[in-house]
Protein backbone atom coordinates (compact mmCIF):
# COMPACT_ATOMS: atom_id res chain seq x y z
CA UNK A 1 0.00 0.00 0.00
CA UNK A 2 1.13 3.51 -0.76
CA UNK A 3 2.37 4.98 2.51
CA UNK A 4 1.41 8.48 1.46
CA UNK A 5 -2.27 7.55 1.31
CA UNK A 6 -4.49 8.25 4.30
CA UNK A 7 -7.87 6.68 4.97
CA UNK A 8 -10.65 8.99 6.18
CA UNK A 9 -14.21 8.14 7.20
CA UNK A 10 -16.69 10.83 6.18
CA UNK A 11 -20.00 11.13 8.01
CA UNK A 12 -22.93 13.06 6.58
CA UNK A 13 -25.89 14.37 8.55
CA UNK A 14 -29.30 15.92 8.01
CA UNK A 15 -29.92 17.47 4.62
CA UNK A 16 -26.37 16.53 3.48
CA UNK A 17 -27.01 12.86 4.27
CA UNK A 18 -30.23 12.90 2.30
CA UNK A 19 -28.67 14.71 -0.66
CA UNK A 20 -25.92 12.09 -0.90
CA UNK A 21 -28.23 9.19 -0.15
CA UNK A 22 -25.80 7.77 2.38
CA UNK A 23 -24.49 8.56 5.83
CA UNK A 24 -20.95 7.20 5.68
CA UNK A 25 -18.24 7.23 3.00
CA UNK A 26 -14.72 5.80 3.13
CA UNK A 27 -12.13 7.77 1.13
CA UNK A 28 -8.40 7.64 0.55
CA UNK A 29 -6.36 10.76 0.01
CA UNK A 30 -2.79 11.63 -0.81
CA UNK A 31 -1.17 13.09 2.29
CA UNK A 32 -1.19 15.94 3.21
CA UNK A 33 -4.93 16.43 2.91
CA UNK A 34 -7.52 18.62 4.59
CA UNK A 35 -11.29 19.14 4.58
CA UNK A 36 -11.10 21.10 1.33
CA UNK A 37 -9.75 17.94 -0.36
CA UNK A 38 -12.61 15.97 1.18
CA UNK A 39 -15.12 18.43 -0.24
CA UNK A 40 -13.58 18.18 -3.70
CA UNK A 41 -13.82 14.39 -3.57
CA UNK A 42 -17.38 14.10 -2.28
CA UNK A 43 -18.68 16.79 -4.63
CA UNK A 44 -17.34 14.82 -7.56
CA UNK A 45 -19.03 11.68 -6.25
CA UNK A 46 -22.26 13.38 -5.17
CA UNK A 47 -22.91 16.57 -7.15
CA UNK A 48 -26.04 17.21 -5.06
CA UNK A 49 -23.77 18.08 -2.13
CA UNK A 50 -22.33 21.11 -3.88
CA UNK A 51 -25.00 23.49 -2.59
CA UNK A 52 -24.03 22.66 1.01
CA UNK A 53 -20.32 23.45 0.72
CA UNK A 54 -20.50 27.11 1.76
CA UNK A 55 -22.94 26.71 4.63
CA UNK A 56 -21.80 23.40 6.10
CA UNK A 57 -19.59 22.95 9.11
CA UNK A 58 -17.11 20.23 9.81
CA UNK A 59 -15.90 18.27 12.77
CA UNK A 60 -12.81 16.09 12.87
CA UNK A 61 -12.88 13.24 15.38
CA UNK A 62 -15.94 14.79 17.06
CA UNK A 63 -14.41 18.24 17.54
CA UNK A 64 -15.41 21.35 15.61
CA UNK A 65 -12.69 22.05 13.05
CA UNK A 66 -11.70 24.49 10.33
CA UNK A 67 -11.57 23.65 6.64
CA UNK A 68 -7.76 23.83 6.50
CA UNK A 69 -7.07 21.55 9.44
CA UNK A 70 -4.85 18.65 8.35
CA UNK A 71 -6.14 15.08 8.29
CA UNK A 72 -4.38 11.98 9.55
CA UNK A 73 -4.87 8.34 8.65
CA UNK A 74 -7.93 6.96 10.44
CA UNK A 75 -9.60 10.33 11.06
CA UNK A 76 -13.37 10.71 11.01
CA UNK A 77 -14.62 13.88 9.37
CA UNK A 78 -18.25 14.85 9.84
CA UNK A 79 -20.02 17.25 7.51
CA UNK A 80 -23.20 18.91 8.62
CA UNK A 81 -25.50 21.81 7.98
CA UNK A 82 -25.48 24.55 10.64
CA UNK A 83 -27.21 23.36 13.79
CA UNK A 84 -29.33 26.40 14.46
CA UNK A 85 -27.69 29.79 14.55
CA UNK A 86 -25.09 28.85 12.00
CA UNK A 87 -22.39 29.73 14.49
CA UNK A 88 -20.27 27.15 16.23
CA UNK B 1 -24.23 11.94 42.19
CA UNK B 2 -23.24 14.11 39.27
CA UNK B 3 -24.37 16.06 36.22
CA UNK B 4 -26.35 14.25 33.50
CA UNK B 5 -25.90 14.58 29.72
CA UNK B 6 -27.84 12.13 27.57
CA UNK B 7 -29.21 11.61 24.08
CA UNK B 8 -32.12 9.21 23.85
CA UNK B 9 -34.70 7.85 21.47
CA UNK B 10 -37.16 7.35 24.35
CA UNK B 11 -39.59 9.95 25.74
CA UNK B 12 -37.81 12.17 28.26
CA UNK B 13 -38.69 11.62 31.92
CA UNK B 14 -38.62 15.24 33.07
CA UNK B 15 -39.55 14.76 36.71
CA UNK B 16 -37.24 11.76 36.86
CA UNK B 17 -34.38 13.96 35.66
CA UNK B 18 -35.19 16.57 38.31
CA UNK B 19 -35.24 13.92 41.02
CA UNK B 20 -31.93 12.42 39.86
CA UNK B 21 -30.30 15.87 40.17
CA UNK B 22 -31.69 16.92 43.53
CA UNK B 23 -29.21 17.07 46.35
CA UNK B 24 -29.97 18.61 49.70
CA UNK B 25 -27.92 21.65 48.63
CA UNK B 26 -30.50 22.85 46.09
CA UNK B 27 -33.10 25.47 46.96
CA UNK B 28 -34.24 25.99 43.36
CA UNK B 29 -34.79 23.87 40.28
CA UNK B 30 -35.19 25.64 36.92
CA UNK B 31 -36.33 23.36 34.10
CA UNK B 32 -36.54 24.25 30.42
CA UNK B 33 -38.73 21.92 28.39
CA UNK B 34 -38.59 22.35 24.61
CA UNK B 35 -41.69 20.86 22.99
CA UNK B 36 -42.82 20.31 19.41
CA UNK B 37 -45.03 23.17 18.20
CA UNK B 38 -48.01 22.49 15.93
CA UNK B 39 -47.08 25.10 13.32
CA UNK B 40 -44.09 26.89 11.84
CA UNK B 41 -44.17 29.82 9.41
CA UNK B 42 -47.97 29.34 9.22
CA UNK B 43 -47.68 25.72 8.09
CA UNK B 44 -49.23 22.94 10.15
CA UNK B 45 -46.56 20.61 11.57
CA UNK B 46 -47.39 16.93 11.99
CA UNK B 47 -44.12 15.85 13.56
CA UNK B 48 -40.44 16.68 13.84
CA UNK B 49 -37.66 14.24 13.04
CA UNK B 50 -34.50 14.82 15.06
CA UNK B 51 -31.16 13.44 13.97
CA UNK B 52 -28.09 13.56 16.21
CA UNK B 53 -24.37 12.96 15.87
CA UNK B 54 -24.66 11.19 19.20
CA UNK B 55 -21.10 10.94 20.56
CA UNK B 56 -20.24 14.51 19.57
CA UNK B 57 -23.58 15.83 20.84
CA UNK B 58 -22.90 14.34 24.28
CA UNK B 59 -19.40 15.86 24.27
CA UNK B 60 -20.77 19.28 23.38
CA UNK B 61 -23.42 19.07 26.08
CA UNK B 62 -20.71 18.24 28.62
CA UNK B 63 -18.79 21.26 27.39
CA UNK B 64 -21.84 23.46 28.06
CA UNK B 65 -21.83 22.06 31.59
CA UNK B 66 -18.19 23.12 31.98
CA UNK B 67 -18.99 26.61 30.65
CA UNK B 68 -21.87 26.97 33.11
CA UNK B 69 -19.70 25.99 36.06
CA UNK B 70 -17.07 28.52 35.01
CA UNK B 71 -19.68 31.31 34.86
CA UNK B 72 -21.79 30.30 37.84
CA UNK B 73 -19.64 28.25 40.24
CA UNK B 74 -22.49 28.12 42.80
CA UNK B 75 -24.65 25.94 40.52
CA UNK B 76 -25.35 22.61 42.18
CA UNK B 77 -26.31 20.22 39.34
CA UNK B 78 -26.90 20.39 35.57
CA UNK B 79 -28.89 17.91 33.51
CA UNK B 80 -29.52 17.95 29.77
CA UNK B 81 -31.41 15.22 27.91
CA UNK B 82 -32.09 15.55 24.17
CA UNK B 83 -34.35 13.18 22.32
CA UNK B 84 -33.98 12.09 18.70
CA UNK B 85 -36.16 10.19 16.25
CA UNK B 86 -39.73 11.14 15.36
CA UNK B 87 -41.56 13.40 17.82
CA UNK B 88 -45.22 14.34 17.77
CA UNK B 89 -46.73 17.72 18.63
CA UNK B 90 -46.36 18.59 22.34
CA UNK B 91 -43.68 15.95 22.97
CA UNK B 92 -40.44 17.15 24.58
CA UNK B 93 -37.37 17.31 22.38
CA UNK B 94 -35.01 18.65 25.01
CA UNK B 95 -35.15 19.07 28.78
CA UNK B 96 -32.60 21.12 30.70
CA UNK B 97 -32.55 21.14 34.48
CA UNK B 98 -30.34 23.38 36.60
CA UNK B 99 -30.36 23.33 40.37
CA UNK B 100 -28.76 25.82 42.72
CA UNK B 101 -29.00 27.02 46.31
CA UNK B 102 -30.85 30.17 45.14
CA UNK B 103 -33.06 30.80 42.12
CA UNK B 104 -31.42 33.63 40.17
CA UNK B 105 -28.35 31.83 38.87
CA UNK B 106 -30.41 28.74 38.07
CA UNK B 107 -32.59 30.85 35.74
CA UNK B 108 -29.53 32.45 34.13
CA UNK B 109 -27.66 29.19 33.69
CA UNK B 110 -30.68 27.38 32.24
CA UNK B 111 -31.24 30.19 29.70
CA UNK B 112 -27.55 30.08 28.77
CA UNK B 113 -27.67 26.29 28.37
CA UNK B 114 -30.51 26.26 25.81
CA UNK B 115 -28.99 29.11 23.79
CA UNK B 116 -25.60 27.36 23.66
CA UNK B 117 -27.17 24.00 22.89
CA UNK B 118 -28.74 25.45 19.77
CA UNK B 119 -25.37 26.83 18.65
CA UNK B 120 -22.96 24.01 19.37
CA UNK B 121 -24.69 20.66 19.75
CA UNK B 122 -24.90 18.70 16.47
CA UNK B 123 -28.58 17.85 16.32
CA UNK B 124 -30.79 18.62 13.33
CA UNK B 125 -34.50 18.66 12.82
CA UNK B 126 -36.75 18.05 9.88
CA UNK B 127 -40.26 19.43 9.88
CA UNK B 128 -42.90 17.07 8.55
CA UNK B 129 -45.95 18.85 7.09
CA UNK B 130 -49.11 17.40 5.58
CA UNK B 131 -47.78 18.13 2.12
CA UNK B 132 -44.05 17.59 2.45
CA UNK B 133 -41.01 17.85 4.70
CA UNK B 134 -38.10 20.22 5.16
CA UNK B 135 -34.80 20.26 7.06
CA UNK B 136 -34.43 23.28 9.29
CA UNK B 137 -31.17 24.89 8.25
CA UNK B 138 -29.42 27.79 9.87
CA UNK B 139 -32.42 28.98 11.78
CA UNK B 140 -31.39 32.18 13.56
CA UNK B 141 -31.37 31.81 17.32
CA UNK B 142 -33.22 35.12 17.75
CA UNK B 143 -36.27 33.65 16.00
CA UNK B 144 -36.46 31.03 18.70
CA UNK B 145 -36.98 33.46 21.54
Amino acid sequence: MDENKIRVTILLFGACREAAGMSEIECRFDSPANAADVWAEIKSRFPALERFERSSLIAINEEHASIDQGLKDGDTLAIFPPVSGGEF
Amino acid sequence: MEDIFEITREPIDKSGLEQRLLTGAAGAIVTFDGVVRNQTRSRAVISLQYEAYVPMAVKEMRRIGVEIRERWPEIDRIGIIHRFGELKVSESSVVIVVTSPHRRIAFEACHYAIDRLKQTVPIWKKEVFEDGEEWVEGEPIKNEE
